[in-house]
């Protein structure tokens, strides 16, 4: 036991000694392993870190190799905070890839204050601002535009005379809301009829009595914003109750593990994807089957490894102008143009007055236990859906 | 006069009221305070705004205490007071353009009052069931954050501008710990004072035999009421001091979690004690800290296992709270004043 205690000391000891090398990139990562997202947070901070190990082994930023430093906040807005304060004081950190929206909105103007260019996963419509939030970044569309595009694409091919009638589910909760008032003004500028709206819990076990009311309405399509969990309560207690209503969700509302979580349910559910799918026909996917030694991964995975990729394109463009720090990388980061991630997503572009990435969204559907790609989406940079 | 008399040889009110009894426990106190001011001149940020959180969790862990620990009236809304706390702050400075010195006692005075909302209950409920009517408390505050949009910001929460005093703002993390401890202090001192008073003692009265207490003359529900208000208070001090740590107030941090949180701190620190609330504050604060820098350091240097180690954290946290509940049921508090008997008494304890 002695010796146990003595190593487990040693270990750590050895672990806080470890000095950061004069060569080194020093990048935080927010990670929630074990906390209310760990499922879907997990597989994220891995796509991360194994894209850090792939530029890692194939020359780093121009020579200089990226030390990640991952921490799991659990989803915990306190332990987030304490967390960046370590990431920027005793770590000095350059930037960090972050994650829900607890910490991103928490650490919004701390990072702005600071200087800290900050990636998340937290596709918040308001954190494309510039002028909210400058050093704000993310590697998807807004939850905004995914709704819009879900939209467009559902009215495009929409074949009968009569208006088509939606009703929209979501949780009561920032992360839910956010979208809703972009989508419901879009809806009504496409000639939908909205006929519903109702609120199903993250957490609920059942969704019976929401249901019955949209059942009521009838609506021949039904927007979730929920998560995996939520939305497999739905899709299950739809088809219990016999709707009719097709169902299309955001982008964390399914993900490759759906099927078995909503055992069948999932059949014809639409959802908007941020990234390719594994195995796809592109690029960048060769590199991904060799990090992941062919084993197959959900496509949150894919976002992470994207998001990462498109920090080191801006790290290596501002440490060629020499201006490896924080404004340096924030004035790279805005002069990215069409940057290409082989395929993995659009092409991304940031300028200083808008931080969308592209305005792309990819819809996919589930099909025999599949998530099939349906179409994209190509919808105009308006101005006015900034931060809406 | 450095030793403490072994019998009760107090001759004056004087006396008997003395917080600090001995030179030796006047001086050894005064170290401190003077250590805790100096502690930010030679600390890292990181461990300046530790402290910081520290500072604001032991305003808290001492409200809850007051109105569990003292009375003895089981509250689970104490993160979503906090809340009220941050919220009318914020609503405070920035729309009513009060200065903070104002907008934050304000803020407690709203949280107190809304703490007697949530206190009319314990008029008719006790324990238990008490303990459910102030669970409501903390969902019903929590659907009004996310809902009363003017104030709250809704889903998005709003920011918290930082105090000011003429054109020096309090936005950096040595002027933050500043204030949160010289408030923390002044909150650790009226407590200590509070429950040597008339009312304090009522409120002890109350938590250990509502009938005799009854009996004695002591107004049950005033006296109950009155503990959720101060309790409501502190917890409002303390969420204006965490909107002005984080710059940045979203409901999503005053969950139940945060709740069972502060009522962890005071079973752990030691229930109906001052210094337990403090011990429970440390405690709470550092533990995870530590776990959650400890497992990445490991993880670091472990990069194959690295997110299992990860896991472990939480697992080791309930590990750890429940040890100290087997072997230190009385709280941190009580172990103290064993340590310190022992040394009073070394080498001839018996």
């Amino acid at each position: 036991m002695k010796r146990l205690t003595a190593s487990i000391a040693l270990a750590v000891l050895a672990a806080l000694s470890v000095p950061a090398r004069a060569q080194e990139i020093v990048i935080g990562n927010l990670a929630d392993i074990t906390g209310g997202t760990g499922d879907v947070g997990k597989p994220y901070a891995d796509g991360v870190k194994a894209y850090t190990d792939h530029i890692n082994a194939s020359g780093g930023i121009n020579g200089k190799k990226i030390k990640l430093l991952q921490q799991d906040y659990a989803y915990k807005i306190p332990e987030a905070l304490a967390l960046y304060k370590k990431f920027k004081d005793q770590d000095k950190v350059l930037a960090i890839q972050g994650w829900g929206s607890g910490d991103t909105e928490a650490l919004k103007e701390q990072v702005a204050k600071d200087q800290i260019p900050y990636w998340s996963a937290s596709y918040s419509a308001h954190l494309t601002d510039p002028a909210k939030s400058p050093y704000n970044f993310f590697c998807a569309v807004d939850y905004s535009t995914a709704l819009r595009g879900a939209l467009k694409y559902l009215k495009d091919n929409w074949k009968e005379s009569r208006k088509p009638k939606v009703a929209f589910i979501y949780p009561d909760v920032g992360y839910g809301k956010a979208p809703i008032p972009a989508g419901k003004k879009y809806a009504e500028e496409l000639g939908f009829e909205i006929v519903g709206e109702e609120n199903v819990d993250l957490k609920a076990l059942e969704a019976t009595t929401q249901l019955l009311n949209i059942k009521k309405k009838d609506p021949d399509f039904a927007w979730i914003g929920g998560t995996k969990v939520s939305t497999s309560v739905i899709l299950k207690d739809a088809k219990k109750l016999g709707l009719r209503t097709k169902f299309f969700g955001n982008i964390w509302s399914a993900d490759e593990g759906m099927p078995k979580l909503a055992g069948g349910a999932e059949e014809g559910y639409m959802i908007i994807i941020g990234a390719a799918l594994y195995g796809e026909n592109v690029p960048g996917m060769a590199a991904i089957k060799k990090a992941t030694n062919n084993q197959p991964v959900v496509s949150h995975w894919i976002r992470g490894w994207v998001s990462m990729m498109t920090m080191c394109e801006v790290l290596k463009a501002a440490d060629k102008a020499k201006e490896l720090n924080g404004p340096g990388i924030r004035k790279h980061a805005e002069q990215l143009k069409n940057f290409n991630t082989q395929g993995l997503t659009a092409p991304i572009t940031y300028t200083s007055t808008d931080h969308r990435p592209f305005m792309s969204v990819i819809v996919a559907e589930f099909k025999g236990g599949q998530m099939v790609k349906k179409a994209t989406v190509e919808l105009p940079r308006k101005q006015e859906w900034i931060g809406f | 006069m450095s030793v403490a008399h072994c019998g009760d040889f107090r001759q004056s009110y004087k006396d008997d009221m003395k917080v600090l009894e001995t030179r030796f426990v006047r001086v050894s106190v005064g170290a401190f305070l003077v250590l805790l001011y100096v502690f930010p001149l030679f600390m890292s940020n990181y461990a300046t705004s530790t402290m910081t959180t520290i500072g604001i969790a032991v305003i808290g862990a001492l409200g809850i205490n007051i109105v569990t620990g003292f009375t003895g009236q089981i509250s689970l809304g104490q993160g979503a007071f906090m809340g009220v706390g941050a919220f009318a702050c914020s609503y405070f400075m920035r729309i009513l353009h009060m200065p903070f010195w104002i907008a934050m006692p304000a803020a407690g005075l709203t949280t107190a009052a809304v703490g007697m909302v949530f206190g009319l209950p314990s008029a008719r409920l006790k324990g238990l069931y008490l303990a459910i009517a102030t669970l409501a408390a903390q969902f019903i505050l929590q659907y009004l954050f996310i809902h009363m949009e003017a104030v709250t910001g809704g889903s998005n929460g709003i920011p918290s501008p930082p105090p000011e005093i003429g054109s020096f703002a309090f936005d950096g993390d040595r002027s933050k710990y500043y204030l949160t401890i010289t408030i923390a202090v002044l909150a650790v001192l009226f407590t200590t004072n509070l429950v040597r008073s008339r009312d304090g003692r009522a409120f002890i009265a109350v938590r250990d035999h509502y009938l005799s207490a009854e009996i004695m003359g002591i107004h049950l529900f005033k006296y109950r009421l009155l503990s959720f208000a101060v309790s409501a208070f502190y917890a409002g001090v303390a969420g204006s001091l965490w909107g002005m740590y984080t710059g940045y107030i979203s409901a999503e941090h005053f969950t139940i979690a945060e709740s069972i949180n502060y009522l962890a701190m005071i079973i752990i620190g030691g229930l109906g004690s001052v210094l337990g609330s403090i011990f429970g504050a440390i405690f709470m604060t550092l533990l995870p800290q530590a776990l959650t820098v400890g497992t990445g350091a490991l993880a670091q240097t472990f990069p194959k296992i690295g997110f299992l180690i990860m896991s472990f954290k939480d697992g080791v946290f309930g590990l750890i709270v429940i040890l100290f509940l087997i072997f230190e049921p009385d709280g941190l508090a009580h172990r103290w004043r064993q340590i310190k008997a022992y040394w009073k008494l070394f080498p001839f304890s018996y």
